[in-house]
């Protein structure tokens, strides 16, 4: 498994993306729920306000024919002929409908010409359309209509106008479909609107979270003073970041103060040793003894500096000029620099890739990772081993690649031993301080890039990734 | 040829002292800011060494004093900060050379040497001589005592370097700062194998060499007497 120091880009590129995401799919969700709402309200208005009209005028035409049956009952056919004749204007008035056919469909009574056509004449409820004339003109109007059997074979057509009724549901279905899609209209811009709110202040408190691992510490989440749940959000983040702000800070006085106060006492104790090598009358024992410590000195000083230059890359980015740095010249000008170096122990090390690689950053740390990757190279690879330093360039990427064919680092060691002062137990005799490839995180930390040690197979293999600059 | 050295760590300044003044320095001193560029100011100097912090007027704020007056004068800050934006802050105030404590006397007399002469040398040269070793720089072509001496382009980069400064001490970090434009502290001896192969082109087969190893220094290019 390959171990990987991530670099804050690759969460923090992709993000703004998933918010837009986000926000169309919330739009769309949101519009889909409030309109399918309203639908379903509409819906259900417009079911029950027609059932009820139905049933309204079942009640009618039922009372209707209740009552002619009981003239039919009481004074036979006549008396239900005469209660027709008298009924028979009631089409202007009241919209009922009448009709009275004997056994072979004739008319008998009745205010509408003839029995409509294909209806039988049975028992049952019906529909259908009479064309009345109205305003110079034609016009077809539903009926509903209940048949009635009577003994001698007759049969009896009791119905009622339900033109204002159909038109009453159009009228509602229209309401219903243009309702459902106004609410949809207006739920779009609305729920954008407000999930575009979501994402702004989502988008902001990223931005400024991703400053601040740059290393700006003062910067702060915005509060809006709207007391919502962001601002509640922002303020309590706010104040871990006073916190972590001030601990930085002293730690960050504390280091440096402890780094300026070592190295004076260093500086003195080397001058002091140099001065004493000045004497002429020095026994010849005591002169190797200093020079080795002078040596000593000389590894403490550089471990100092070393851990000066990790704090002051994964501290103070902001204070850290970056310009444009060709990183594959870099490269070159190292392997050229170490090449002879390397030709002496019987090793290869070769360049390979771009001719120009442009990245954003500081030139000397990167040169000091390069050099810390390739001496840890060096260090490590048997004679007649080989090293290959390689720059290649993707279309958003530069690829820094140094891999050798020595002894590796076990999988399980390889993202632990990118932190300071950790060595593998095998290299424990080796001298070096333990900071060289944590120095080289630190400068891809603070180049917003990637390391990542893995099997050369066999060998170590550590790809450093920038972005183009 | 004169220095004047500011520096608030009086033992250290005690021992730079004495070690300047026997190379041969004559030199002045100053304990804090203010001083030094009264110093400064009303002497003349051949070199200025001046501590980064000092005493109420740090090394930089002096540097940008002197150059507002027109002052040239070569100032070779010493530092105990030593990251590798200091260095670069240092010389964009006008700083002419960066040194980081705690730092070899060696180094130090080198540097000052360098810089003491870079004055008098500014020449824009096409032809470089040091004993019958001759550089065309314009043809890069190198010839000893009229034989051809072939020599990759690093090798003629760095032989350029000594030939520009004969007769100085140069460093391996002064190498590695001129040749390769790189700041820092090699755990190997990289410059070492690179001068051995000059060398090897320059020296090999020649009764005088010219190219010297100077113990706990350096390398110096000059003819042998």
């Amino acid at each position: 498994m390959d171990s990987r120091l991530r670099g804050n880009d690759e969460r923090t590129m992709s993000a703004p993306r998933k918010f837009r995401l986000s926000t169309s799919r919330l739009t769309a969700l949101f519009a889909a729920i409030f309109a399918a709402g309203i639908a379903i309200l509409l819906t259900t208005v417009y079911i029950l306000t027609a059932r009820v009209l139905d049933h309204e005028v079942d009640v009618v035409i039922q009372a209707e024919v209740n009552g002619l049956i009981d003239d039919y009952r009481r004074g036979g056919v006549l008396q239900l002929v005469e209660t027709l004749h008298r009924r028979a204007d009631s089409w202007g008035r009241t919209g009922a409908v009448y009709l009275l056919v004997d056994a072979q469909g004739r008319r008998i009574a009745g205010n509408i010409a003839g029995w409509p056509e294909q209806i039988a004449t049975s028992d049952a409820w019906i529909e259908f359309e009479i064309d009345a004339s109205e305003h110079g003109g034609v016009v077809a109007h539903p009926v509903r209509a209940q048949i009635f059997k009577l003994p001698s074979g007759r049969s009896l057509l009791v119905g009622t106008d339900i033109l204002e009724r159909k038109q009453l549901a159009s009228r509602l279905r229209s309401a219903m479909i243009w309702g459902t899609s106004l609410c949809l209209a207006l739920a779009v811009p609305v729920t954008y609107f407000y999930s575009q709110r979501v994402r702004r202040r989502i988008a902001a408190v990223a931005t400024t979270c991703e400053s601040i691992m740059t290393g700006r510490l003062s910067e702060r989440l915005p509060v809006e003073g709207s007391h919502d749940e962001f601002d509640e959000l922002a303020k309590t983040v706010n104040g871990m970041l006073d916190r972590i702000e001030q601990q930085t800070s002293v730690l960050r006085t504390t280091f440096d103060s402890a780094a300026h106060d070592l190295r004076a006492p260093l500086y003195r104790a080397r001058v002091r040793i140099e001065e004493a090598l000045q004497h002429p009358d020095l026994a010849s024992g005591s002169r190797e003894v200093m020079d080795a410590t002078l040596a000593e000195l000389d590894r403490v000083q550089r471990t100092l500096g070393t851990l000066l230059q990790i704090a002051q890359a994964d501290g103070s980015a902001r204070e850290l000029a970056l310009q444009a740095v060709d990183l594959a010249e870099l490269a070159r000008e190292i392997v050229d620099l170490y090449q002879p170096e390397a030709s002496e122990r019987g090793l290869s090390l070769a360049f390979s890739g771009e001719t120009h690689a442009i990245i954003r950053g500081n030139q000397q740390l990167l040169a000091q990772a390069l050099v810390n990757l390739v001496e840890n190279a060096l260090k490590y690879v048997p004679a007649s081993g080989r090293i290959d330093v390689a720059v290649e360039t993707t279309s958003n990427e530069v690829n820094l690649t140094v891999a050798d064919n020595g002894p590796g680092v076990p999988a399980a060691e390889r993202e632990h031993i990118l932190q300071p002062f950790v060595r593998l137990e095998r290299d424990r005799t080796q001298t070096g301080s333990g900071l060289g490839l944590s120095l080289v995180a630190a400068v891809m930390r603070l180049h917003r890039g990637t390391v990542e040690l893995s099997d050369n197979a066999p060998g170590l293999r550590v790809a450093c990734r920038f972005q183009k600059g | 040829m004169s220095l004047l050295l500011i520096e608030d760590d009086l033992q250290a300044a005690e021992y730079l002292i004495k070690g300047l003044r026997e190379s041969g320095y004559t030199i002045d001193h100053s304990a804090d800011g203010r001083d030094g560029l009264a110093r400064a100011t009303q002497n003349r100097y051949d070199v200025i060494i001046a501590d980064r912090q000092l005493p109420f007027m740090d090394g930089l704020a002096i540097i940008a004093s002197l150059r507002e007056k027109g002052d040239r004068t070569p100032v070779l800050i010493l530092s105990a900060l030593g990251t590798v934006d200091d260095r670069v802050h240092g010389l964009k105030v006008g700083g002419d050379d960066y040194l980081t404590k705690p730092f070899a006397f060696a180094e130090l007399l080198a540097r000052i040497e360098a810089l003491s002469r870079r004055s008098a040398s500014a020449a824009e040269a096409t032809r470089l001589q040091v004993g019958d070793l001759e550089v065309d720089l314009l043809g890069r072509h190198v010839t000893r005592a009229g034989r051809n001496i072939d020599l990759t382009t690093k090798e003629f980069q760095l032989l350029e370097y000594l030939m520009r400064r004969p007769g100085q001490v140069i460093t391996r970090t002064m190498l590695l700062e001129g040749v390769w434009n790189l700041h820092f502290d090699p755990q190997t001896n990289i410059i070492d194998v690179h001068m051995s192969r000059l060398r090897n082109a320059v020296d090999k087969g020649f009764p005088r060499p010219l190219i010297h190893t100077v113990r706990g220094a350096g390398y110096v290019l000059k003819e042998s007497e």
